[in-house]
Parts: structure tokens; C-alpha cells; sequence
């Protein structure tokens, strides 16, 4: 019964942080129609921005949060109207090609710069725990949770509540009723995918705190991302947190109960599930 | 039609005045070709090769190179990178052999890329002398062009157990996890008889995938257990979310040991003070013990490398340059860079060199023992080997928290 309670903290805990991988990539994919491929790559580049502040500027990594995330966005920002702005209106299949390529290019560039060598943002706090019963609570994957709680939180309410995050959903809704009402589209949709980008830089900076960043972690990351995007549906937010956290415990009782390397088998079985039984996601419109 | 004849005349006189210009270049210099990862997730490991050849090669021609038959050669080396693809890396064996020309192969890092590449290397019948890939799979197909330099990899935790037995206190019970690729089931096939022979009770044996990152399932699992020893068979990544997840979740056995990552500088430097007690095995130390006729001693090649590529070689460098070394001899035994006379060579190679003494059995796989080693005070020490115990572990392994 203790190893069932742990497995599930374990499961909710990895949700969480899937949670906060997928959010960028569903915001960029829901408002942009854009599937960024090389949405992973961007997480791996937020893991060493933080690893470097942390290493060289000493700045803890949840401190240094805002900042990765800051420099994310103006790279996303500028990535959107100096490249992707050119294959908006294309057909998917193009904005596909474009965001692989991006994927590689990344990859590749990170290898040179920071080497194959993995990489772990590792301050001193980072093994601790809290007992709780006969539970333990990893401190850094608790803190990873709540970060991944507040930032997909504050992304539905500043969708809901905000100027501009009404301008975003109208766009999403119907681009030429929000261009009348004086919308600028490739303003917004650069803000769109720098907020993406700002999202997949934090995500990055949490992965390197609980586990180990290197030039290709992107291309599972990004797979995992779009499984729960998928799962959790493109509509709202909270749906990428219930689809993350989904994942996360299924993928915690198959290890237990069948085998670690079905863990991959579960997630996307259930991808292919939800695309057959209900194809907006689980929190999405039945239609 | 007489055009589209003379035209068809002049390529294979092209052709033949292409292999002519070849043939003669190869009178020269001896053409080593290899397919190495030196990009993609394990570049980390595949550069040890790459370094490894060129010091080793270099090495050799300064000492005048190769002498077939009373005539010096010079050898020359050419590498492909594979991306850490295994299917492009049979590619770039297929081209090394029927387009390039090279003479003789070394290998690639990594028992499934060695078990696919020695396919290439046994239909085309040029020998590959590999050092990256220890599955007993690859020796296990009654191949005649391939040889091995890594110990066995079914005995990879041979010492390690043998050593357990005389720990105090005696553990127990022993947790088996391995990733699903082809050394580390052959690890685990190895292991599970010793495992039983010496009496331990095996409370779980898990397989998980390649490149998982989540391991917190299964601390939870060997935690609940009780597990006193944890033996992994895996990659360096996967040992690394091990670790700090065992942290993490406070999972701290009697004694824990990795087939991968131990041994290795980067390992340690990732993992900071919490690289501390783990145990590992390595086939080789830099120690002067070991002589060398190009190097001197393994301790002067450790010496050469980490000032040529500025860091510390592990066992795989070890076993790459002996990969080299290992050509030059069969050749020089030989007398002639034939592929099929070399191979008949390297059959009954017999040196020393910086690596261990050189020597395959009748699959073509080297036979050599593993000491068992451990992170003490942030450098690697010797714990255990053929003779016993050389240095004390730390053992049983402390509670994180009261570290």
C-alpha cells in the first residue's frame, strides 16, 4: 500500500512536469496551427541558459526562472517574425518541415557550442526530501510541481482576463473577426510563440534541476509534449495539466504493475486512444 | 550504338585507371576505416575512439609505422561519423569497404552498432577489430572477421559478485535492472546465474528502455523491497537520473554498481559529491604495470592522451588504441595487409600492450578479467580484482542524509 502511494506521488510529480513541457507547445499549436517540432530543442536550450547561470553566475535555478524564460522569449519572439512568419499561411505540411529543420539545426549547433557532455543543474538542495508518512516528497520535483501548477494557472488566466490574452484566443478563434476589431496579427502571433518559447525555456530549467540535459534530449521531449497536448486537448490549459498528470501516473503503475519498458507503449497507446475516442482531448469540446 | 559503346569503354577505362591510382596510393599507406559516433546522444562515449585511433595511428607513424615484410608503411585513417545511427553507420562500412578501399576496420562504439557493422565486415571479408561492443551476441554467430577488445559483457559483474560474498555485513538481497539493448541483456544473462551461485536472493529483475529518464517507479520499488545490493546495466544518462532520483527519493542500499559511468571523468563531474560510493568495474587502469611497445605503459599513454585532448581517458580509449595496435601486429605477424592473411593473424595474436595482454578466444572475443572499483574522495580506486581485495570499500553505503 506505501509503494502504491509513493508510486502515485511519483506519477502526479513527473505529470507536473509534463505538464509545464506541453503547455508552449499546445499555446503554439492552438493559436498558430503550428506543431513545433523543435519544441524540445527549445526546452533543452532553457536547461543550459539555467545551467549556465547556475554554474557561472551562481544564480539558483528557480530564481533564475523569469530570466531563462525572458531570453527565451525574445528568441521566440524574433525566431517568429524573422522566419516562421513566412510559412504561416502555408499549408501544414510546411510549417512541419520548417520546425524539424529548426529541431536539427538546434541540435546540432548545441553540440558544438556545449559539447555531447550531459549537463545537471544540481544545487545542494536538489536531493532532499520530505517525508510524509511513509511517503517521500523529492524537494526539487515538489517545486518543479508547483512551479508547472502556477505557471499553466496563470497562462489560462491571462488567456481568460487579459487584453492580450483575448486578442490571442480571439485570433485562435477566427482571425479576420479579430483583424477587424484592430488585432495585429504578426504582433500577436510572435508574442504567441515567444510565450511558447518563454514556456519551453522553463520547462527546461525544471528538467535540469530532477534530471540531466544534453544536445539531444529534444526529440523525446517533444514527442512526450505532443502526446500530451493531444491527451489533454488543445483548448484550455488546465487540459494540458490533466493530461500530463495522466500520463504521469500511468506511466508510474505500468512500470509497476507490467514492466518499465511499456511505460512508452502505455502513453502512446492512450494517445492513439483518445485520437479515436475523443479527438479534441480529454477536457476538449464533444463534438 | 557504336557511340553508347565507346562511351560505356571510356568509363571502365575510367574505372580501371581509378582503382590503378587507388592501388598504388595503398603500396604507401595502410587505410584503417572506422564509423564512429561523434555526434548524436552517445558522441559523449564515441569520441574516446575517435582520439583514441588518431593518438594510437599517430603514435605508431612516428615510430616509423607498420613493417610488412621489411618495408615501412605509414597508416592512415578514415572516419565516418554516424550520428549515433545505426543504420547509417552500416551504411558507412559498406562504403568504407567497396568504395573507399580502406585495408582492415576498426569498430564503433556499442554492441548493437558492432552487431550490426560485423555484417558488413564478414560479407565483405575484411576484418574489423572492434573495441566498443562486449555483447557476447556479436561473438556468438560463429562470424570469422570480427574480434573484440572489450571484456565479455556476460561477465561484467563477475568480480563484483565475487567480492560480495566477502563483504560484512553479507547482503542479502540483490536488485537486477538493464536497459533492453543487446549489451546489457547480455549483462544481465551473465549476472543471474552468479547471482544464484552465490546464494543471493534476487528480489527484482527489471528491464527498462533505453534512454528512460524516470526511474522513481523503480527506486520506489527496490526501496519497498529492501534490496541490499542494486546492480545496473545501462547507459550513462540512465545511471545518472538513477543516482540523483535515488537521492532524491532517499534510496540508499547496502551497495550499488554500474556498468557504465564509474570509470568515466564527465560521469563524476556531472554528479558532483553524489558520484560518491558507487561501484563500477573497469578492465583497465593507467598503471605502469602494463607495458607497451609504442606507448611505453598504459600510465604514459593516459598521460599523452589527456594532454592531447584534455581529458582522462576511460577503459573505451584503452580499448580503442589496443584496436590499433592490435592491426599493426597481425599485420607485422603476417607479413602483408591481405585482409584474409591478417585475419588469419589476428586469430593468433599474442601481446602485451597498454590495454592487457592481447589475445582472442575461438569466437574472437578477448578474455579479460574486471576489477571491481569504486568513487572514493571524488577519484576512482581499485576495490577488488583477480587477487581479492586491493583497497577497502566504503561499504555498507551511508543514508544520504547522513552523508
Amino acid at each position: 500500500m506505501d509503494l502504491l502511494a509513493q508510486i502515485l506521488v511519483n506519477g502526479t510529480l513527473q505529470g507536473g512536469l509534463y505538464a509545464v513541457m506541453a503547455l508552449g507547445l499546445a499555446l503554439v499549436w492552438g493559436v498558430l496551427n503550428i506543431v513545433n517540432l523543435a519544441h524540445g530543442a527549445f526546452i533543452m536550450l532553457g536547461g543550459y541558459a539555467s545551467w549556465y547561470l547556475y554554474t557561472y553566475a551562481h544564480i539558483d535555478p528557480f530564481l533564475g526562472l523569469p530570466l531563462t524564460a525572458a531570453v527565451m522569449f525574445g528568441l521566440g519572439y524574433g525566431l517568429q517574425r524573422g522566419l516562421l512568419n513566412l510559412v504561416i499561411r502555408a499549408p501544414m505540411f510546411n510549417t512541419l518541415l520548417i520546425t524539424f529543420g529548426l529541431e536539427v539545426v538546434l541540435t546540432y549547433l548545441a553540440q558544438l557550442v556545449f559539447s555531447a557532455d550531459f549537463r545537471t543543474i544540481n544545487p545542494p538542495y536538489a536531493g532532499n526530501s520530505l517525508a510524509w508518512g511513509p511517503v517521500v516528497l523529492p524537494l526539487a520535483r515538489l517545486a518543479a510541481f508547483g512551479v508547472a501548477i502556477v505557471l499553466t494557472v496563470g497562462m489560462w488566466l491571462f488567456l481568460l482576463h487579459t487584453r492580450l490574452g483575448r486578442a490571442i484566443r480571439a485570433t485562435a478563434q477566427n482571425l479576420v473577426a479579430a483583424r477587424l476589431y484592430g488585432v495585429e496579427p504578426r504582433h500577436l502571433y510572435a508574442m504567441t510563440f515567444g510565450l511558447g518559447i518563454a514556456l519551453a525555456g522553463a520547462a527546461g530549467t525544471l528538467y535540469g534541476t530532477v534530471s540531466q540535459i544534453n544536445p539531444y534530449i529534444g526529440a523525446s521531449l517533444t514527442a512526450k509534449s505532443f502526446a500530451i497536448s493531444i491527451i489533454g486537448g488543445l483548448e484550455n490549459p488546465l487540459g494540458v495539466i490533466v493530461g500530463g498528470l495522466f500520463l504521469g501516473i500511468v506511466e508510474s503503475l505500468t512500470t509497476l504493475y507490467i514492466g518499465q519498458t511499456f511505460a512508452d507503449v502505455a502513453s502512446f497507446g492512450i494517445l492513439v486512444l483518445v485520437l479515436i475516442v475523443r479527438p479534441s482531448g480529454l477536457l476538449g469540446k464533444t463534438t | 550504338m557504336s557511340s553508347r559503346h565507346s562511351r560505356l569503354l571510356a568509363g571502365l577505362f575510367a574505372i580501371a585507371a581509378a582503382s590503378a591510382s587507388a592501388g598504388a596510393a595503398l603500396a604507401q599507406e595502410v587505410v584503417l576505416g572506422a564509423s564512429v559516433q561523434l555526434t548524436g546522444p552517445v558522441a559523449n562515449t564515441g569520441r574516446y575512439y575517435r582520439d583514441a585511433y588518431q593518438l594510437a595511428i599517430d603514435k605508431i607513424n612516428a615510430a616509423g609505422g607498420v613493417k610488412i615484410a621489411g618495408q615501412s608503411h605509414k597508416l592512415a585513417l578514415k572516419l565516418y561519423d554516424n550520428q549515433s545511427d545505426v543504420n547509417l553507420s552500416v551504411r558507412q562500412y559498406t562504403q568504407l569497404v567497396s568504395q573507399d578501399k580502406v585495408n582492415l576496420l576498426l569498430g564503433p562504439f556499442a554492441s548493437n552498432f558492432a552487431l550490426a557493422d560485423s555484417a558488413v565486415s564478414e560479407k565483405y571479408k575484411v576484418p574489423m577489430v572492434q573495441g566498443g561492443g562486449a555483447s557476447d551476441q556479436i561473438f556468438a554467430r560463429k562470424f570469422k572477421y570480427i574480434f573484440g577488445t572489450l571484456a565479455p559483457a556476460s561477465n561484467y559483474f563477475g568480480s563484483t559478485v565475487g567480492m560480495l560474498k566477502s563483504l560484512k555485513p553479507a547482503p542479502q538481497s540483490v536488485a537486477l535492472l538493464y536497459a533492453d539493448d543487446a549489451f546489457d541483456v547480455s549483462v544481465a544473462e551473465g549476472t543471474r546465474p552468479m547471482l544464484k551461485q552465490a546464494g543471493l536472493n534476487v528480489v527484482m529483475d527489471e528491464r527498462y528502455s533505453t534512454n528512460a529518464t524516470d526511474f522513481n517507479s523503480l527506486l520506489s520499488q527496490i526501496k519497498s523491497k529492501n534490496a541490499d545490493v542494486v546492480l545496473v546495466a545501462g547507459h550513462e544518462t540512465e545511471i545518472l537520473n538513477f543516482v540523483r532520483q535515488a537521492k532524491s527519493l532517499a534510496v540508499a542500499p547496502k551497495l550499488y554498481s554500474f556498468t557504465v559511468g564509474v570509470p568515466s571523468e564527465d560521469f563524476r563531474k556531472a554528479l558532483g559529491k553524489d558520484a560518491e560510493y558507487a561501484f563500477g568495474m573497469t578492465a583497465w587502469l593507467p598503471t605502469t604495470a602494463l607495458k607497451d611497445r609504442w606507448f611505453g605503459d598504459a600510465e604514459k599513454f593516459a598521460k599523452e592522451y589527456k594532454a592531447k585532448f584534455g581529458y582522462d581517458p576511460d577503459y573505451h580509449a584503452a580499448s580503442g588504441a589496443a584496436d590499433v595496435e592490435t592491426l599493426v601486429q597481425a599485420m607485422e605477424d603476417a607479413g602483408s595487409a591481405d585482409p584474409q592473411k591478417v585475419r588469419d593473424a589476428l586469430a593468433k595474436v599474442k601481446f602485451e600492450s597498454l590495454y592487457g595482454p592481447i589475445a582472442f578466444n575461438a569466437q574472437g572475443q578477448i578474455e579479460l578479467p574486471q576489477m571491481v572499483i569504486q568513487v572514493q574522495g571524488g577519484a576512482v580506486a581499485e576495490i577488488y580484482g583477480a587477487k581479492g581485495f586491493v583497497k577497502q570499500p566504503k561499504y555498507p553505503m551511508p543514508a544520504w542524509d547522513a552523508r
